[in-house]
C-alpha cells in the first residue's frame, strides 16, 4: 500500500513537471509560395489555424494585385496602359513608395521597372550587363515624378513602369499581421522569405529570437536581434547576383546610376514598425550607403533602427537597437 | 522510513531519470533527415546517415527538372533547368537555417527536426 503510494506520488510529479514545461496552447504553422519566395506563418493560439488561412489568403490577394509579372496583376496592367483606376491596396503601397522615395532622396523608387529589366532580374529573363545606352534608355522613364495620381487613377509616363518587389512583402506582411490580430492571434511569427514579422511576442511572453544571416554565409549569423511586435528586413546584394567577365552584378540598382548599388555595404537590416517602412528603408539605406543612412537616422530615429554590415564585415548598429542586438563578433554603435 | 523504501525511492528515481534522459535524446539528437518538398508537399523524406549509395532524385516543374544528389550525409541541388539557378550555387545543405530553395520550380529541401537557433532568420 505505502509503495503504491509512493508510486502515485512519482506518477504525479513528473506529470506536473512534464506539462509545465510544455506550452498546451495550439499551435498552427504553414509555409507556401507567394511573390516570388517562400512563406512561413506560425502562429500560436485558440484561432491559429483559421487566421493563419486568412492571412495567407490576404497576401495570395495583394501577390494576384502587385506581381510585376503576373498579366492579371493592376500592376502589371498599369505598366501596359500607363493608366489605371486602381484598388485601395495598390493606391496605397504606391503613395507609400513615393513618400519614402522622398524621405529617402530617391535612393528608393518604385519605377525602377525598366532598370530591372533591362539588367534581366525577372524570372525567365537572361541576366546580362546592358550597355550605356540601354541604360540611358531606361532611365529616361526613372523617377516618381513620373507618376501622377488624380483620386484612384494612376497614370505613368510613356517610359515608366512600376517594380514594387522592394515593397510589396513589407505591405504584405504588415497586413497579414493585421489580419492575423483581427482572427484572435495575440503571438505569432510572419516570414516572408526573409522579412521577418513578430506579431506580440512569444507564447511565454519573450521577444522572439530573430537571427540575420552572414552576407558571406548564409549558414552562419552576423548577429541576433530580440524584438517583439515588429518588423525586420534585410537587403543585401548576396541574396541576388550574378558574375560576367569576373564582375559580380546584384540586383539592387541605384536608380541614380542604372548599376548595382555600390555604396560599401554587403548588408542593411531594419526594424520598424512599419513593415511597409522596413522592408523600403532596407533598399534605400543599402543604395545610400552608411554615412547618409546615418544622417538619415539621427533625423528619424523614433522611425526605425538598423544593423548594417559593411564591404570589409564591420557591424555597425543603431543606438536605439543596444539593448535588442547581439553577436559573437564585434560591432560599432552609430 | 524503513531501509526498503529508501531502496525502493532510488530506484525509481533513476529508472524515472533514465526514461526522461531517453525520450529527450530522441528529441533533441542532431537530425540528418531531410525533407524534400515541392509545392509545399513532402515528396521524399531522407536519413543521410543511412545513405549508402548515391542517388540522383529528378523533380519536374514548371521549369523544367531539378536533380537532387543524395550521398552519405550529404544533399545538394546538382542540375537545374531553372533560368538563375540560385539553388545549385547554393551549394550543400549545411544548416537547418539556410535550406536549399528553388524558387521557380517550388522545391525546398531542408532538415527535418534540427531545431533552430533562433526562431527566424533574415536577409537570407
Amino acid at each position: 500500500m505505502k509503495l503504491l503510494r509512493i508510486l502515485s506520488l512519482f506518477i504525479a510529479a513528473f506529470t506536473m513537471i512534464f506539462f509545465t514545461g510544455c506550452d498546451l496552447s495550439s499551435v498552427y504553422s504553414s509555409e507556401f509560395f507567394a511573390m516570388d519566395t517562400v512563406m512561413t506563418i506560425t502562429a500560436y493560439g485558440k484561432n491559429s489555424e483559421n487566421a493563419v488561412s486568412a492571412a495567407q489568403d490576404r497576401i495570395y490577394e495583394l501577390d494576384d494585385l502587385l506581381s510585376v509579372q503576373k498579366e492579371d496583376s493592376e500592376i502589371y496592367k498599369l505598366n501596359c496602359a500607363k493608366s489605371l483606376s486602381v484598388s485601395p491596396d495598390t493606391l496605397s503601397i504606391i503613395n507609400r513608395s513615393i513618400e519614402i522615395s522622398n524621405l529617402t532622396d530617391n535612393c528608393f523608387d518604385i519605377t525602377c521597372e525598366p532598370l530591372i529589366r533591362t539588367w534581366g532580374f525577372y524570372s525567365g529573363l537572361k541576366n546580362k550587363v546592358p550597355s550605356q545606352d540601354e541604360i540611358e534608355t531606361a532611365l529616361k522613364g526613372v523617377g516618381t515624378e513620373h507618376i501622377k495620381i488624380n483620386e484612384n487613377t494612376v497614370t505613368l509616363d510613356k517610359n515608366t513602369s512600376l517594380d514594387l518587389g522592394a515593397v510589396a512583402k513589407g505591405y504584405a506582411s504588415g497586413e497579414a499581421c493585421r489580419v492575423l490580430k483581427e482572427n484572435g492571434v495575440s503571438s505569432a511569427l510572419i516570414s516572408l522569405g526573409g522579412n521577418v514579422r513578430a506579431v506580440g511576442s512569444k507564447p511565454d511572453g519573450s521577444d522572439w529570437s530573430v537571427a540575420i544571416c552572414d552576407p558571406d554565409d548564409s549558414t552562419k549569423q552576423a548577429g541576433t536581434l530580440k524584438i517583439s511586435d515588429t518588423a525586420v528586413v534585410t537587403s543585401g546584394g548576396y541574396q541576388r547576383y550574378f558574375e560576367e567577365n569576373g564582375q559580380i552584378y546584384h540586383h539592387i540598382i541605384d536608380t541614380e546610376t542604372g548599376y548595382p548599388a555600390n555604396s560599401g555595404l554587403k548588408s542593411v537590416t531594419v526594424v520598424s514598425q512599419d513593415d511597409t517602412l522596413a522592408d523600403g528603408l532596407s533598399t534605400a539605406l543599402f543604395v545610400m550607403g552608411l554615412e547618409n543612412a546615418k544622417k538619415l537616422y539621427f533625423d528619424n530615429n523614433s522611425l526605425f533602427g538598423a544593423v548594417f554590415i559593411t564591404d570589409d564585415n564591420k557591424i555597425y548598429i543603431t543606438d536605439n537597437l543596444i539593448n535588442n542586438f547581439s553577436s559573437e563578433r564585434s560591432f560599432e554603435i552609430i | 522510513m524503513k531501509t526498503r523504501t529508501w531502496i525502493i525511492i532510488f530506484s525509481l528515481a533513476c529508472v524515472l531519470c533514465v526514461c526522461v534522459w531517453l525520450y529527450f535524446s530522441a528529441f533533441f539528437s542532431p537530425s540528418e533527415t531531410v525533407g524534400i518538398y515541392q509545392d509545399g508537399v513532402l515528396v521524399r523524406q531522407i536519413d543521410l546517415s543511412s545513405v549508402t549509395q548515391p542517388e540522383e532524385i529528378t523533380l519536374s516543374g514548371e521549369y523544367g527538372d531539378n536533380v537532387i544528389l543524395v550521398s552519405h550525409g550529404h544533399i545538394k541541388m546538382k542540375s537545374a533547368d531553372c533560368p538563375d539557378k540560385l539553388c545549385v550555387k547554393h551549394g550543400e545543405l549545411k544548416s537547418s537555417a539556410s535550406p536549399i530553395v528553388c524558387l521557380p520550380n517550388k522545391i525546398v529541401i531542408k532538415f527535418e527536426d534540427d531545431a533552430p537557433s533562433a526562431d527566424a532568420v533574415t536577409g537570407r
